[in-house]
């Protein structure tokens, strides 16, 4: 209870600190961007005023932090001047979109990382292994800037997928399914891209890890009673090779938001990555404090969950032993 | 404890890539902002040894270029002359190694202009700019990843060391830095500082940017040598015969860390040269006409550069072999530490 | 002075900070007190965790202490700042139990058995390597291996080596710290004649840290008996194994293998 307890107060400290870490970025920005604003002439003069006003910029830092995170915990975000519209809803709907992507990937990701993994610790060594071995390995020389790009133009060049966006120009007058389908269509090129990039060090993570287990004494001693191979295999080894994938199964989490920019970002996708660039370019400050908060909320709520789901299957933890 | 050769083949090979990158200007052809409006978007021109006679030539050669009647963007070759490829030519004003001045090329050729790897929408030649680029590139990546480096061995030694409160504020806040996610941070910090400045300050901009987001890894590792490395009964002895803090450091302590800090150093350049590579594709990092590695990849984001000009690729084929070669050096380093324990084959005859 | 080292009612006691903030203080040795003339030994003998280690590191001036006073050569160390503490380290030298651990392996054999000397900054490079071929000399290490790294000697061999560093800043008091249990058996022999001959040449004065009574027997004047970080029994070597006084005593005897153990089994305590 106690270690639960102890990860709960270091996760919330982190964000805290976190907050004023971005919060201090943003008081470092060169220059007054009200200033920037005025020269737009999308924003009436009124605006401007009534938001500098707001915002009371020239009060000491920490009463401007207060009222942040005043505002924050209330759902306001802040302006965007880019969009002409509040942040927050702005970045509901690109995280929805994002999180459509890396959920399934980082799905599809697991799915095949664990057997592959798994085949390869049993059979270290061996050809199945080798293969593996050498596949995640020429994949991870490939960085995923690349590999995207690469994977995009292999699109163009054969005309197979949809060279981006989310959805086809004529996608409102079709029937739900269609639509769902249609989806699906383009979700492909960007999943297949993630799932790419995030494969090889999986599996070689769980290859690790199942295949020390499988190196153990107990494992051996076990085998030695007689337990036949099979159930040595899932009720022994996997759940000893269990904690350092669920952190790893954690980080993943955590990375939901933030792993897939790149790929947004050359495959068209509408998702936090390309609002986050645009923003910068356009220099939106708001969406842009806006977005790395949203992302590494959601990072250190996945380290905080693996830590939970490591507390909750290693009983060592909860009696407070040290985990080997 | 004899040093295996491993991780020496592999700064063997590193050191030649950055070599030739280090001569980029002798090895290139052109001068990279060199430009000819005349041939926006050749593919690359193939070298060949037997002409269209069916006769062979000692000497490679190739053929010019020139648009193809009725078309504006198909290129065909001239096959009424052979021109063949010179080695050693005297070309543009380049400087080796950014010090010295020199002329001499490794090759072109005098009649036509060479587009090995294509040229681009100025007609600027592929190659040369991939080869200076990447001077740009790695520059910033070793440079990023020298910063980080030195400022995490610091910070790690300092909480290693002197334990106490200084060491739990000083993990504390690295625990905050490795939270964040480290290409969004890359990309606010980006953001918070002026857009458009010169390439030179760009560029050290984008260096300090590198450098300061990710110290946080090396820190942890160096601190946890530095701590096992404090309770040594060597340490403890040279304490007892009056060694002070400065001396336990330098002899015994830091060069405990020289292992850490260098496979750290193999990791870290490729992602910071990567980081540099997504900072200039994004449109964040070294602005035109400096080429690097990104930059030239940027035109990729129209979709008729994607569709029509495959050769606009090259530059991000660039950074294989690189990540390749440190890939294989952190691992051959990792073994050599005694981490690498999943590589050596176990009794996997069993399952 | 006759006794060269007296520690009175010595207490060391540690702190060890809980997970939600308490304390909980670990006794680590309680109103230890015991004395040693000069050129004699003294065996400090007891159980694992009975507090051995800690005592040594006090002794050595590497621990503070919580109270009691600790008198070495006739001053009162424990009153000493750092600056005096430095100067007093040298006088009393350490040899740990495990050489593969308390040698350096980056440097050489030389290089090791000099560095007290480096640290005081006192002889040069050369100066530094002749007084290292000397100490090999005294040790029985071969001159041949003085560029040799750690490595490539043997248990024994290294335990000579770390002997030799002790020695080269001529202290008065060795302290020794289980010195023979991380050696093989026919090893053991041949360091502690050893070391019985550099106590007999250099006038040296030895505090030997053991587990084994009978190695303590062997080698001391006095034994002290630790039990839990307390002195339990203290008196000459042969009194103590012929006649034991305490339990704890008892027991070590007993725990202690002998020729001829068949005919008489040890007790069972």
């Amino acid at each position: 209870m106690r270690y639960f307890l102890r990860r709960l107060m270091q996760g919330t400290f982190l964000l805290i600190g976190v907050s004023i870490l971005t919060f201090l970025f943003s008081t470092l920005a060169p220059g007054n961007y009200f200033d920037e604003m005025r020269l737009n002439p999308q924003i009436s003069p009124e605006t401007v005023a009534a938001l500098r006003a707001q915002y009371q910029l020239d009060r000491p830092l920490p009463v401007r932090y207060g009222r942040w995170v005043n505002a924050l915990l209330h759902g306001d975000m802040g302006f965007s001047f880019a969009y002409n519209s509040p942040v927050a809803p702005l970045l509901w709907v690109r995280t929805r979109n994002t999180l459509l992507l890396t959920v399934t990937a980082t799905l599809i990701a697991w799915a095949l990382a664990l057997p592959l993994g798994i085949w390869s610790a049993t059979t270290l060594g061996r050809l199945p292994d080798r293969a593996i071995s050498g596949a995640t390995a020429a994949l991870l020389v490939i960085p995923d800037l690349v590999l995207a790009i690469g994977v995009l133009i292999l699109a163009v060049r054969t005309g197979w997928f949809p060279t981006g966006g989310m959805a086809s120009a004529a996608v409102e007058g079709l029937s739900p399914v269609q639509k769902l389908r249609d989806l699906a269509w383009h979700m492909e090129l960007p999943v297949l891209a993630l799932v790419l990039s995030a494969l090889p060090t999986l599996v070689r993570h769980v290859r690790a890890a199942v295949a020390e287990v499988l190196d153990a004494p107990f494992l051996r001693a076990a085998a030695s009673h007689g337990i036949p191979r099979r159930t040595l295999l899932y009720r022994y080894a996997l759940r000893a090779a269990a904690n350092p994938l669920i952190s790893l199964f954690g980080f993943s989490v955590g990375s939901l938001l933030s792993g897939s920019l790149l790929v947004e970002v050359v495959m068209s996708w509408p998702g936090l990555g390309p609002l986050l660039l645009e923003a910068i370019l356009a220099r939106d400050l708001f969406v842009v404090i806006g977005g790395v908060l949203c992302s590494t909320v959601f990072l250190v709520t996945g380290n905080f969950l693996a830590d939970a789901l490591i507390y909750w299957a290693d009983p060592r933890i909860r009696r407070g032993a040290p985990a080997r | 404890m004899i040093p295996p050769r491993g991780w020496q083949r592999w700064l063997v090979a590193l050191a030649v890539l950055h070599g030739i990158i280090g001569c980029a200007g002798f090895f290139a052809p052109y001068d990279p902002a060199e430009q000819d409006r005349e041939r926006p978007y050749v593919p690359p021109m193939r070298i060949h040894m037997v002409d269209t006679a069916g006769h062979i030539h000692f000497r490679p050669f190739f053929y010019a270029v020139q648009l193809r009647a009725g078309s504006f963007d198909q290129f065909e070759e001239r096959t009424d002359q052979v021109l063949p490829l010179q080695f050693l030519v005297s070309g543009a004003r380049y400087r080796l190694l950014g010090l010295v001045p020199s002329r001499l090329h490794f090759f072109g050729a005098s009649a036509s202009r060479i587009y090995l790897l294509g040229s681009d929408a100025y007609g600027r030649d592929q190659l040369s700019r991939i080869l200076l680029g990447g001077q740009i590139s790695l520059l910033a990546g070793l440079l990023g990843a020298g910063l980080t480096l030195f400022l995490g061995a610091l910070i790690g030694a300092a909480a290693g060391f002197y334990g106490g409160w200084r060491d739990g504020l000083l993990m504390r806040v690295a625990e905050l830095f490795v939270a964040l996610p480290w290409l969004y941070l890359l990309l606010a910090l980006r953001a918070f500082l002026p857009l458009t400045v010169s390439p030179l300050r760009a560029f050290f901009l984008i260096i300090v940017v590198i450098g300061a987001v990710g110290w946080a890894r090396p820190a942890r590792l160096v601190r946890g040598v530095v701590l096992s490395a404090k309770e040594r009964d060597y340490v403890r002895a040279a304490r007892g015969f009056g060694a002070k803090e400065g001396y336990l450091l330098r002899r015994h302590i830091l060069p405990e860390t020289s292992s850490v800090i260098l496979t750290q150093a193999a990791i870290l350049v490729p992602q910071f040269v990567l980081a540099e590579m997504t900072l200039s594709f994004l449109g964040l990092g070294v602005p035109e006409p400096v080429a690097s590695w990104g930059s030239l990849l940027a035109s990729l984001q129209q979709y008729s550069v994607l569709v029509s000009y495959w050769w606009m690729y090259m530059p991000a084929l660039a950074i294989v072999p690189f990540f390749l070669g440190y890939l294989g050096l952190a691992s051959a380093l990792q073994e050599d530490a005694g981490t690498g324990k999943i590589e050596k084959v176990t009794s996997g005859g069993r399952w | 002075m006759e006794r060269l080292l007296i520690v009175e009612k010595l207490e060391k006691r540690y702190a060890s900070t809980q997970l939600l903030g308490t304390r909980k203080e670990v006794k680590a040795l309680q109103d230890v007190s015991f004395s040693i003339a000069r050129g004699s030994t003294l065996a400090l003998v007891g159980e694992s965790a009975s507090g051995k280690s800690t005592l040594a590191y006090c002794v050595a001036c590497l621990e503070r202490l919580t109270s009691g006073r600790i008198i070495f050569d006739g001053n009162e160390i424990t009153a000493f700042d750092e600056k005096q503490l430095r100067e007093v380290r040298p006088q009393i030298q350490l040899v740990f139990q495990d050489p593969a651990r308390s040698l350096n392996p980056r440097y050489s054999a030389s290089e090791i058995v000099s560095e007290p000397l480096l640290v005081r900054g006192r002889l040069d490079k050369r100066e530094r390597e002749d007084r290292a071929r000397s100490l090999f000399a005294q040790v029985g290490i071969p001159q041949e291996k003085a560029r040799q790294r750690v490595a490539e000697f043997s248990g024994g061999e290294r335990q000579r080596l770390a002997i030799a560093r002790a020695l080269s800043l001529e202290p008065k008091l060795l302290i020794l710290d289980e010195p023979l249990s991380a050696l093989d058996c026919s090893v053991q022999a041949q360091i502690a004649n050893l070391l019985i001959e550099l106590q007999a040449s250099l006038g040296l004065t030895y505090l030997f840290i053991t587990h084994d009574l009978a190695m303590a027997g062997h080698l001391s004047d006095e034994i002290a008996v630790m039990e839990r970080g307390r002195v339990v029994e203290l008196d000459a070597a042969d009194k103590i194994l012929q006649a034991p006084g305490k339990e704890a005593t008892r027991r070590l005897i007993a725990a202690t293998p002998r020729m001829g153990a068949a005919d008489h089994p040890p007790q069972v305590v």
